[in-house]
């Protein structure tokens, strides 16, 4: 071997704590970013191959009653190839306890294969007859289904009993949830059943009509002119929702799961290399400086100047190739689990699982290159060495007096050592600069990660608590009059009873348009906190709308502006209406108005499609055997939802926290160890004049904690523009993160910062305790 | 030649219109005070440093007109350094330090031979903190030797040793002189060196204040300082 490269890796050896710190931030690095990276490719892979063989439908229409012929009759029309139509209809599911409300969604299916949207089935058999069904795997996985079992639903107050003959994952719904309005999935609470079509239209009044279609579209099909088309043709029947492949719930939310691993994948690895890269750059840089003589040596010797540059570039490459190759292998395990997790959690087959063995070339390749850069930017001052220069020894660097001293009376106060630590914090500015922005950015991202530990459960306390104040929200399978209200509350023996509509419309203001759900509820409902973003009331005026602010910021809608309302319910005119307030929602986006106001103006009959009840009763059981509605939810219900995802949060909290910790860790080592080696001849100095080992430690440790209290005070207000970046990022139609940073939070940050800048700190206690002080001051071997 | 530094606002005149000529085969002593000039002067001569004015010739080529490349191939095949402070590589062993000066120059000696003729063959795996100091200087001058380069310019070769390890340094290198015909130039403060030169040049303040030749070089054993 070389004796370069001998060298070289006595060296590495040598310095194998800081060698090892600095891998680590790019095994960090590269192993979130294969991980994920192929977690999302598998992911999506997976999933356009499951599309691909289940004939995933690109066009859904939700339609009030459409009979079949009308659905043949449009087949070849505007680029469409396929349409099927379909029952589908929430029902309650009969169950042996009696204070549980579980909903089915009952689909009308082929009795053997379906065109479009096929069943993926797991378990038993695809063919159906009368009184058989097949069951979402989700759904019988959670209440523990099998084949051969008797499920019990009830459909217009009567009781159907249907024998479970196969076990069946559908593209549609690989992603559980019951509407948008669900944040996540309750498989225990919510199931799909499929039903065969001639069955199912036969027990629901649905002869040779259809509630729902899908489609098979032309590649070239626009999704507005599809939708004006439908609208225009079936006009009559009541067109309720034309919703693309793209916007269809279940995908959406697969969607948004894949974009934002690739988000992470791509933004992420970014700040642990770079964090590497200036390590390594100011680590070389450094070097160089200390082996200015062996530097000179070797051009003495007659080696070039490109042979000695790749000399120490070598290290900053090896800790790429090491890194890179580590990171990748670890990063190609976890991601293997992760898909595997994903897949369960989302229900999809696991079908394009693999290496990419392209991908960890790239990831080797470009740490290489990336630590490769790094090296070279720290290591080029050694053309500047000149051979002769370097054997010469280096003039002190030009002392100065610092600001601070020309403050007399407290300058005096200031003790010898101290007086060093602040001398020399402020000669080396940029190893300040650096070491306070470890210190910044460990806790900047502390803070963000404390933030988010405790915004999803303030979300659903101030949406399930302050904003929506009923225990129940009774929902209906059709309208109903108004009259039932006073039969419930008879049934139910409550306090406080409200009658509601909600109906999905879409909102239309200029280019931007939406389809949300437009709630009416009593004027003076006690079941909405209305507040604007100041925590002021907002009242429901009897003349207009009030918008969740999340959904007039993505109208482009402010107080006092109309906007224009398509109705869905045949023979409606769309209308405009005022809005007259907006509401803070931190949870999903919606319209409200005056339930009287909106049966005047939007549903044109005194009725209701659903009551909000407070009670501390018990009323699932009450409401059990009464016809027409189709869910009861309590509003624990869907805080137990949440607890379920906390649980999912907290693995990646804990996650986002050893990787800031590894990052400040890394950064406060290096830069002590280089600090150490540089000073090595002062500390030995030192030393002879009588301090102890600990004295010198207490140097350094008194410069690193001065440079990173600074940098711990500048890194609070970083956290802020982190937590204010990452609200922006993920506020989304579903939710809205506001929550401003609490005291406990920016505390607890600063405390784990203080344990990880801490621990690196000791760790280099080592380092000074094994300083040979009598040899570093008589030693001239490089 | 004269070569000028500055530093600061002041400029520091190292070397005076200094004019000589070196023979092949001879041993040089340059003698001076500190801050003569005479480590300029050598690395100078070494192709380590440029002069301000005048030229400089090795055998008939002028190496003050080299490029940056050809006066590091000429420090890797013509010159062989020696250091006052031996500047070893304390992660490579004797034998490494040596190799590691060798497989970059093509004509080279054979590593034991030289290794033995400094007498070190058997401490040849040890690390230089593992030496004492006229071992580790030995090892320097094996380092300089086996390139097989013309010319051994040695800088203060003594100066941190004691008297009788200064004495069996400057016998190797008088044996390298002898044996393998090398020219060999030795700068230092000891006037006493200069005794066993062949030719000496006395150097104070950039100038060149004697330059002579000596024709009864004395064996390093009979110097005494």
């Amino acid at each position: 071997m070389k004796k370069l490269n001998v060298r070289l890796l006595r060296n590495i050896k040598n310095s194998k704590g800081q060698f090892i710190a600095i891998i680590s931030v790019v095994i960090t690095g590269l192993f979130i970013f294969v991980a994920m990276n192929n977690a999302s490719t598998n992911l999506r892979t997976s999933l356009y191959e499951y599309y691909d063989i289940t004939n995933f439908a690109d066009m859904y229409v939700d339609v009030i009653k459409v009979p079949d012929n009308e659905i043949t009759d449009i087949l070849g029309k505007e680029g469409i190839i396929n349409a099927e139509g379909r029952v589908v209809l929430d029902v309650p599911l009969i169950t042996s306890t009696q204070d549980e409300r579980v909903n089915v969604r009952t689909i009308s299916v082929d009795e053997n294969e379906n065109q479009i949207n096929k069943l993926y089935m797991q378990e038993g058999e695809r063919n159906l007859g009368p009184k058989e069904c097949i069951v979402l795997g989700q759904f019988a996985e959670a209440r523990g289904i099998e084949v051969g079992d008797i499920m019990s639903i009830q459909l217009s107050g009567r009781q159907y009993d249907l024998n479970v003959v196969g076990i069946a994952i559908y593209p549609e719904y690989t992603y559980l949830v019951e509407d948008e309005q669900s944040f996540m999935p309750t498989p225990e609470k919510f199931g799909v059943v499929f039903i065969e079509k001639e069955y199912l239209k036969n027990i629901t009044n649905f002869s040779q009509s259809s509630n729902d279609v899908i489609f098979k579209v032309d590649e070239s099909v626009d999704y507005d002119k599809f939708k004006d088309f439908i609208e225009d043709e079936w006009d009559n029947y009541g067109v309720r929702r034309v919703t693309e492949r793209e916007n269809q719930l279940s995908n959406n939310m697969l969607h948004q799961e894949i974009e934002g691993l690739e988000q992470i994948s791509g933004s992420v690895p970014i700040v642990f290399l770079l964090v590497a890269a200036v390590i390594l750059a100011s680590m070389m840089s450094k070097n160089v400086k200390n082996d200015r003589t062996t530097i000179g040596i070797f051009k003495a010797l007659g080696y070039t100047n490109k042979s000695i540059l790749m000399h120490y570039v070598k290290y900053a490459l090896v800790i790429g190739i090491i890194g890179g190759v580590l990171g990748t292998v670890l990063g190609t395990i976890l991601s293997g689990f992760m898909t595997n997790l994903y897949t369960e959690f989302f229900a999809l087959p696991l079908l394009k699982v693999q290496i990419y063995p392209m991908n960890i070339v790239i990831a080797v390749i470009l740490s290489s290159i990336f630590c490769s850069i790094a090296g070279l930017w720290g290591a080029k001052d050694i053309l500047k060495i000149s051979p002769a220069e370097s054997m010469r020894r280096e003039t002190p660097k030009s002392g100065h007096r610092i600001l601070i001293e020309k403050v007399k009376f407290i300058w005096n106060k200031v003790t010898f050592s101290w007086k060093m630590v602040i001398r020399n914090i402020f000669r080396e500015k940029k190893k300040f600069i650096f070491i306070s922005m470890g210190a910044a950015f460990t806790v900047a991202m502390m803070i963000m990660t404390f933030w988010m530990w405790i915004v999803f459960d303030d979300m659903f306390n101030v949406h399930y608590g302050e904003f929506m104040k009923m225990d129940y929200n009774v929902t209906f399978s059709q309208p109903v009059n108004t009259d039932v209200i006073k039969d419930l509350e008879k049934i139910t023996q409550v306090d406080t009873i409200e009658g509601n509509m909600e109906m999905p419309f879409e909102l239309i203001n200029g280019r931007e348009s939406k389809v949300v759900n437009v709630i009416g509820v009593e004027k003076n409902t006690e079941m909405y906190g209305f507040r604007d973003e100041y925590g002021n009331k907002v009242p429901l005026e009897e003349g207009g709308m009030l918008l969740s602010s999340n959904l007039a910021n993505s109208l482009n809608l402010k107080i006092g502006d109309k906007v224009l309302v398509h109705n869905y319910i045949p023979n409606k005119e769309d209308i405009y209406i005022e809005i007259t307030g907006l509401v803070n929602q931190t949870l999903g986006i919606n319209g409200y108005m005056d339930l009287h106001y909106m049966s005047r103006t939007l549903t044109g009959y005194n009725t209701i499609n659903g009551v909000y009840v407070n009670t501390d009763r018990n009323i699932i059981q009450d409401l059990e055997n009464i016809k027409n509605i189709s869910s009861v939810k309590s509003s624990q219900d869907m805080r137990d939802v949440f607890y379920e995802y906390l649980d999912l949060m907290i693995i990646s909290i804990i996650y986002m926290l050893i990787f800031s910790g590894i990052l400040g860790f890394v950064i406060i080592y290096s830069m002590s160890v280089m600090s150490i080696n540089e000073r090595k001849m002062e500390f030995s100095s030192l030393r002879v004049l009588g301090f102890g080992k600990n004295e010198i430690f207490g140097i350094i440790l008194k410069e690193n904690a001065l440079m990173s209290i600074i940098g711990i005070i500048y890194g609070i207000p970083l956290g802020y523009i982190f937590v204010d970046y990452l609200g922006r990022m993920f506020t989304t139609d579903l939710y809205t993160l506001n929550l401003p940073v609490g005291v406990s939070q920016v505390v607890l940050s600063i405390v784990f910062t203080i344990i990880c800048l801490t621990g690196a700190q000791l760790a280099t206690y080592r380092k000074i305790s094994r300083l040979d002080f009598i040899e570093a001051l008589k030693s001239r071997t490089t | 030649m004269s070569k000028h530094y500055q530093m600061g606002e002041i400029t520091v005149k190292a070397l005076r219109e200094a004019n000589f000529e070196i023979y092949k085969g001879e041993f040089i002593v340059v003698l001076g005070p500190s801050g003569s000039g005479k480590s300029t002067l050598l690395n100078i001569l070494g192709g380590m440093d440029t002069p301000t004015e005048g030229r400089v010739f090795f055998e008939d080529k002028e190496i003050t007109n080299l490029s940056e490349k050809e006066l590091t191939l000429y420090r890797r095949n013509e010159v062989g350094f020696i250091f006052q402070f031996y500047n070893l590589m304390g992660n490579l062993t004797a034998r490494e330090n040596v190799e590691l000066a060798v497989e970059i120059c093509e004509d080279t000696m054979d590593i034991d031979e030289v290794l033995d003729s400094v007498g070190l063959l058997e401490r040849a795996d040890h690390f230089p903190s593992q030496m004492s100091g006229g071992e580790q200087q030995r090892v320097a001058i094996a380092r300089a030797a086996a390139k097989n380069p013309k010319v051994l310019l040695c800088d203060e070769p003594t100066g941190a040793l004691d008297y009788e390890t200064g004495i069996s340094i400057l016998k190797v290198l008088k044996k390298i002189n002898k044996e393998y015909n090398r020219t060999v130039a030795v700068i230092t403060h000891n006037a006493s060196i200069g005794e066993i030169a062949d030719r000496v040049i006395k150097m104070r303040s950039g100038k060149i204040t004697e330059y002579y030749k000596n024709d009864n070089p004395l064996d390093p054993e009979r110097i005494e300082w």
